[in-house]
């Protein structure tokens, strides 16, 4: 497996450490509401290196309010976040990207009519004297997207002209390339075809070896088998469950997001 | 081993994907030269050394405001007030002049002009949200009326002898200082667009504002910038009117804008944004300007011509959109 090698390619990053591990992000009694609504109503979860965390749950059971709290886009009204232990407070998203903490939007946030290139080094182009170094910029997006292995043939051509897999990639590969130690993705999968999911859930397994921690939000039960370590069940605000994968099935997740295990 | 199995698009040949990414650029190129071809036979002197020259004179100005107006139009705006800008600069650099101000610093003066009423035009639209066809549509009359108002509708003539016709009518190394300035702003253009982080990000908000956002460009100052540029250059165009014809007027520049923007669209530069090409934009003003020197060389009626050139832009943007447009990608 790709996984293995890396894993043994660089075993500082690995997280398979003896001593009780640090969670990288830990989140404790995060509370938010919108108006009278209270869309998370006390959540703790921590997030370790090497990790992927499966968030589910039905639809407004606040996956993605709590993920936005994770990537700086809402404030808390109360709770705490720590990262590597200390506690952080979020101002906005940009703070939670000085801290390694990555968002891939579900819309992808990427600009067709640009190369891929391009895409990859959006906002953060490498530029000299005010002009943009081509040469430079390709050859380290070549590097990026092969540390990945993401195959695309055309890196100069835009990225209007990918498959849909290819663009997730690229959204994936971008948020990675800022080397970041939470990496939160919001429903990679939902628009892939079967064989693009492969490609996608084959990637998360390779982010993953690297020593990040993942989060991710899908509705597709099946992917969460193939790449996270636990899983975290919402339902209405609150987490209703935490399971480690081997613990738990399909049936058992299914019961605990349509809430039929709880009071 | 695990494979990245994407259902991958293929690596067409090479001369197929040149053909697909440029297919715009192409077809604007052929039919510049068909345009060429016919005028050639129906008048003895459209393919002369001294036409050529006039036609890069009365090129100019067009060029000059269509580069800046591609910026524009990339970040998905349009500025319609480009015409009455540049009468507005022709009014006023007249009146400068006429009033005894040395025609350098009226110029600078102008130019500044120009850049200070597109940066706030520029800043209304983005800041405030309004769309740019909206404010610069209001610009439009606001600043025409300002130039008639200037000139109580007379022409203000600009006596001869002071230097500043050289912008319109002199010559460097043989060639219409217009033309001179025309290329140096088309290369400027070029370069900016295409290798400069500026472009980059211009292309970037027309494409994808959200995305450019999200990723830390100042969106919406680029959406201000571009719009300073459009003044700029029309403040430009304004100057060179009125120094080739030595006079000010506030009926300069009517239907200017309409020139411009059809140049840029025949160029093949997206209204949506996110598509520009300076290359199609500088072969879009030379279709535009042939046209208008090769109607009149055939000895068409005046009256003609207009009907004519709406034609022939239509004709040419749906050869551009519709025919040449299969070649682009296949999806959207």
């Amino acid at each position: 497996m790709t996984t293995q090698t890396l894993m043994t390619m660089q075993p500082s990053l690995s997280a398979t450490g003896a001593k009780p591990r640090m969670p990288i992000l830990a989140m404790k009694g995060i509370r938010k509401s919108f108006g009278s609504f209270p869309a998370l109503r006390g959540i703790d979860l921590d997030l370790y290196p090497g990790e992927c965390v499966g968030l589910i749950g039905d639809n407004a059971a606040g996956k993605s309010t709590l993920t936005k709290v994770m990537a700086g886009t809402y404030l808390p009204d109360d709770g705490a976040i720590f990262v590597e232990g200390s506690e952080v407070r979020f101002a906005g998203p940009a703070d939670a990207r000085a801290r390694h903490i990555e968002m891939v939007y579900q819309d992808l946030s990427l600009c067709d009519t640009v190369d891929v290139v391009g895409n990859l080094f959006l906002g953060r182009e490498m530029c000299k004297g005010g002009m943009l170094q081509r040469k430079r910029m390709l050859a380290e997006a070549r590097t990026l997207l092969d540390r990945l292995k993401i195959r695309i043939p055309n890196l100069n051509g835009t990225v209007e002209q990918l498959s849909g897999g290819q663009r997730q990639s690229i959204a994936i590969a971008r948020a990675a390339s800022f080397s970041p130690r939470v990496l939160i993705m919001d429903e990679p999968t939902s628009a892939l075809a079967v064989a693009e999911v492969d490609a996608v859930l084959d990637l998360i397994n390779r982010v993953k070896a690297q020593g990040v921690a993942v989060v991710l939000i899908t509705h597709r039960l099946q992917d969460l088998f193939r790449v996270c370590d636990r899983i975290a069940v919402m339902y209405e605000g609150t987490k209703i469950a935490e399971r480690q994968l081997e613990e738990t099935s399909l049936e058992d997740l299914v019961q605990l997001i349509v809430g039929r295990r709880h009071g | 081993m695990s494979t990245t199995s994407y259902t991958e698009r293929e690596i067409g040949s090479r001369s197929r994907d040149y053909f697909a990414a440029n297919a715009q650029v192409l077809s604007i190129a052929g039919f510049f030269i068909g345009c060429c071809a016919v005028f050639s036979l129906g008048s003895s002197t459209f393919l002369t050394a001294g036409n050529a020259l006039n036609v890069l004179r009365q090129l100019a100005p067009i060029l000059v405001v269509a580069i800046a107006m591609t910026f524009v139009i990339t970040t998905g705006g349009i500025d319609l007030s480009v015409g009455s800008m540049a009468a507005l600069t022709n009014a006023l650099v007249a009146i400068l002049i006429h009033h005894g101000v040395p025609w350098p610093a009226a110029v600078v003066a102008i130019l500044a002009l120009g850049g200070a009423i597109g940066w706030l035009q520029g800043w209304i639209s983005a800041s405030q949200a309004i769309p740019s066809f909206i404010v610069t549509l209001a610009t439009m009359s606001t600043l025409r009326g300002i130039a008639l108002y200037s000139t109580k509708g007379f022409s203000v003539p600009i006596e001869s002898g002071t230097g500043f016709d050289f912008i319109g009518t002199g010559t460097l190394f043989g060639i219409p200082v217009p033309a001179l300035i025309a290329v140096i702003v088309s290369a400027v253009g070029y370069v900016y667009l295409n290798r400069g982080r500026y472009g980059r990000r211009v292309v970037a908000v027309g494409s994808n504002a959200e995305a450019a956002r999200r990723a830390g460009m100042p969106t919406l100052r680029i959406k201000t910038s571009v719009f300073l540029l459009t003044g700029l250059a029309s403040a430009a165009a304004g100057l060179i009117l009125a120094s080739r014809l030595g006079s000010g007027s506030s009926n300069a520049g009517a239907g200017f804008e309409l020139d411009v923007i059809a140049a840029v669209v025949l160029g093949g530069t997206s209204l949506m944004g996110g598509r520009a090409t300076i290359t199609g934009t500088i072969l879009g003003s030379l279709t535009i300007a042939v046209i208008g020197n090769g109607l009149i060389l055939m000895h068409i009626s005046p009256f003609f011509t207009q009907i004519i050139t709406g034609l022939i832009i239509l004709g040419a943007i749906w050869l551009n959109t519709r025919v040449f447009g299969r070649y682009k990608s296949a999806k959207k």
